[in-house]
């Protein structure tokens, strides 16, 4: 009996085996259920391909960055993606919504990370539907820390480490105060909290310091700013990335390409338009001719 | 008992009236649409009785709690799993209820041995560009029900015809905002709460002309005991989950 319209489940598990007598998976725990349903959580390598650990770069390609700014989080990210020396995207979004106030900035191997993405989401949602309340804030980063340690066998063969920056925006702070909140992983699945800013990537060490003199020494300190001159400092930011790593894209005049920007306030997660980000990086250049 | 059929028909006889039986007292849950949605609404004693199950799904049940509970679970897993190999867009009411609810409802419902769900279940989906808004009861035996406006679940059949009455009767227009349709769903609920409180007898015989005062004592005496509980499914709902509960303040804002 197979009645999920699945091909290549023709022969395996069928979802008629979530047996309704089971009581299998009352903890709402999504990634239980994924492999209750045989689905392939992670691509089995053979052996002799694993390479050795130690010339492993992890972060590549790629510059994203987040600031806690005065209503929340700004989180941004160029649209490059590369394979080598060669550009083969420059419409890649690296920063993606994973519920209504969270979203994920990503660096690394895109298939994986959009996989985490993508199972973050519906974890989240999962675990609403299924044990009748939000998931906590401890609670998805620790899904995220899970599913970053899963991955580590993809990352330590250097094919798909993914570094992603965490931002959240905690409903549970004091209406006055800035409930914006951002968090930073390493390949471990171990995860800190900046209270600043934070940025990964290839491009990002172009740019930490910059980051860190705005923050400490900047006219208007980064958590203090507007919507307007927190994107306008983002702006800036991608764009000396863009500079010097080549592996991240500046914006493109030609087709107007913008780097992504979202916001995650306590409204939301909003994505700044092309509009507002064509007025603002007006204002970033003033010297660039049109 | 099997090589018996008399035996069987007789055993699948007595379960039924057993089931109605367990069943007859059971809050109803009322299905109308609204100008932006759908909404499930019933008046529940402690127990949460409305679900989401995926993005467009919503889902409502009378019976056992654990057996709610159970088929609920069955379903809100499917439709994740189905969900997330798939696309969310892919998953849709008529599987689910065809597929996966149906079957189990009537497997349990059949098998004489085993035990038996005591359960009437209620669906509603969020019609997307390309269908169209659907609710689907699914009753004990397995059998399912649709329609595209309205639907109720209640006890025995008798408060579930009387119910549709109501609901016919009183015509709103298909494009009533939220305030109208949680009024006339709440007036449906009264209606089932009271022909659930006669005598299976009186309440086949008699109509359930209630005037709108004595429609809203019972509503008012029921919620001294229990509490208003609706969700809907609205197309403008930011995101991809279009299930919300309302919440009381918007329910008492309803209600004056």
């Amino acid at each position: 009996m197979h009645y999920n319209g699945d091909f290549l489940n023709l022969r395996g598990a069928g979802l008629q085996e979530l047996a309704p007598h089971g009581g299998i998976n009352h903890k709402g725990d999504f990634l239980d259920l994924l492999r209750y349903a045989k689905y392939p959580l992670k691509i089995e390598l053979p052996p002799e391909t694993a390479r050795h650990g130690a010339d492993v770069e992890i972060a590549h390609s790629t510059t994203v960055v987040a600031v806690l700014y005065r209503d929340g989080v700004m989180i941004a990210g160029d649209r490059r993606a590369t394979a080598g020396t060669s550009v083969i995207y420059d419409r890649a979004e690296k920063v993606l919504q994973i519920d209504r106030h969270s979203a994920l900035a990503i660096s690394g191997s895109p298939a994986i990370a959009y996989e985490i993405a993508r199972i973050l989401e519906h974890s989240f949602q999962y675990f609403r539907r299924s044990q009748l309340q939000e998931l906590s804030l401890e609670g998805k980063l620790r899904m995220l820390s899970r599913l970053i340690r899963e991955n580590l066998s993809m990352a330590l063969q250097g094919i798909g480490g993914v570094i992603p920056i965490f931002a959240l925006y905690d409903l549970n702070a004091a209406d006055d105060g800035n409930g914006g909140k951002i968090f930073f992983y390493d390949a471990l699945g171990a995860h800190f909290e900046n209270v600043d800013f934070a940025t990964t990537g290839s491009g990002s060490i172009w740019i930490r310091g910059v980051l860190r003199y705005l923050s400490r020494f900047g006219e208007t300190a980064l958590h203090e700013m507007d919507q307007r001159q927190a994107a306008i400092a983002i702006l800036r930011l991608l764009d000396i990335a863009s500079e010097y790593d080549a592996a991240t894209s500046g914006y493109n005049a030609k087709v107007k390409i913008f780097p992504t920007l979202k916001t995650v306030t306590r409204t939301g997660v909003n994505t700044v338009s092309d509009d507002d980000l064509a007025a603002w990086y007006a204002e970033a250049q003033p010297n660039v001719e049109e | 008992m099997r090589d018996e059929p008399y035996r069987w028909i007789e055993a699948i006889q007595d379960r039924r009236d057993y089931i109605e039986d367990e069943l007859r007292l059971g809050s109803p849950v009322v299905g109308v649409t609204y100008d932006e949605g759908m909404m499930l609404l019933t008046v529940s004693k402690g127990q949460r009785k409305i679900f989401e199950v995926h993005d467009r799904i919503a889902l409502s049940a009378i019976g056992h709690p654990a057996d709610i509970e159970r088929l609920r679970m069955l379903v809100t897993d499917t439709a994740s799993v189905q969900g997330f190999q798939n696309a969310t867009e892919d998953i849709n009411l008529h599987r689910l209820t065809n597929y996966t609810l149906a079957p189990a409802f009537k497997q349990a419902f059949e098998s004489i041995a085993g035990e038996a769900y005591i359960i009437k279940m209620l669906l509603a989906e969020l019609g997307s560009t390309s269908g169209k808004n659907q609710f689907t009861g699914i009753n004990f035996d397995g059998i399912v029900r649709t329609d595209p406006s309205f639907a109720v679940i209640a006890g025995t059949e008798t408060i579930e015809t009387g119910m549709q009455k109501y609901l016919t009767a009183t015509k709103t227009d298909a494009d009533r905002d939220l305030t109208t349709a949680f009024q006339l769903a709440l007036e449906t609920w009264a209606i089932g709460k009271e022909l659930s409180s006669r005598e299976p007898e009186e309440a086949e015989s008699e109509d359930a002309q209630l005037e709108t005062q004595q429609i809203y004592q019972i509503i008012d005496t029921a919620r001294e005991e229990g509490e208003i509980e609706a969700g809907v499914l609205e197309a403008s709902q930011q995101g991809t989950s279009k299930f919300r509960l309302l919440t009381s303040q918007q329910i008492e804002d309803a209600l004056s």
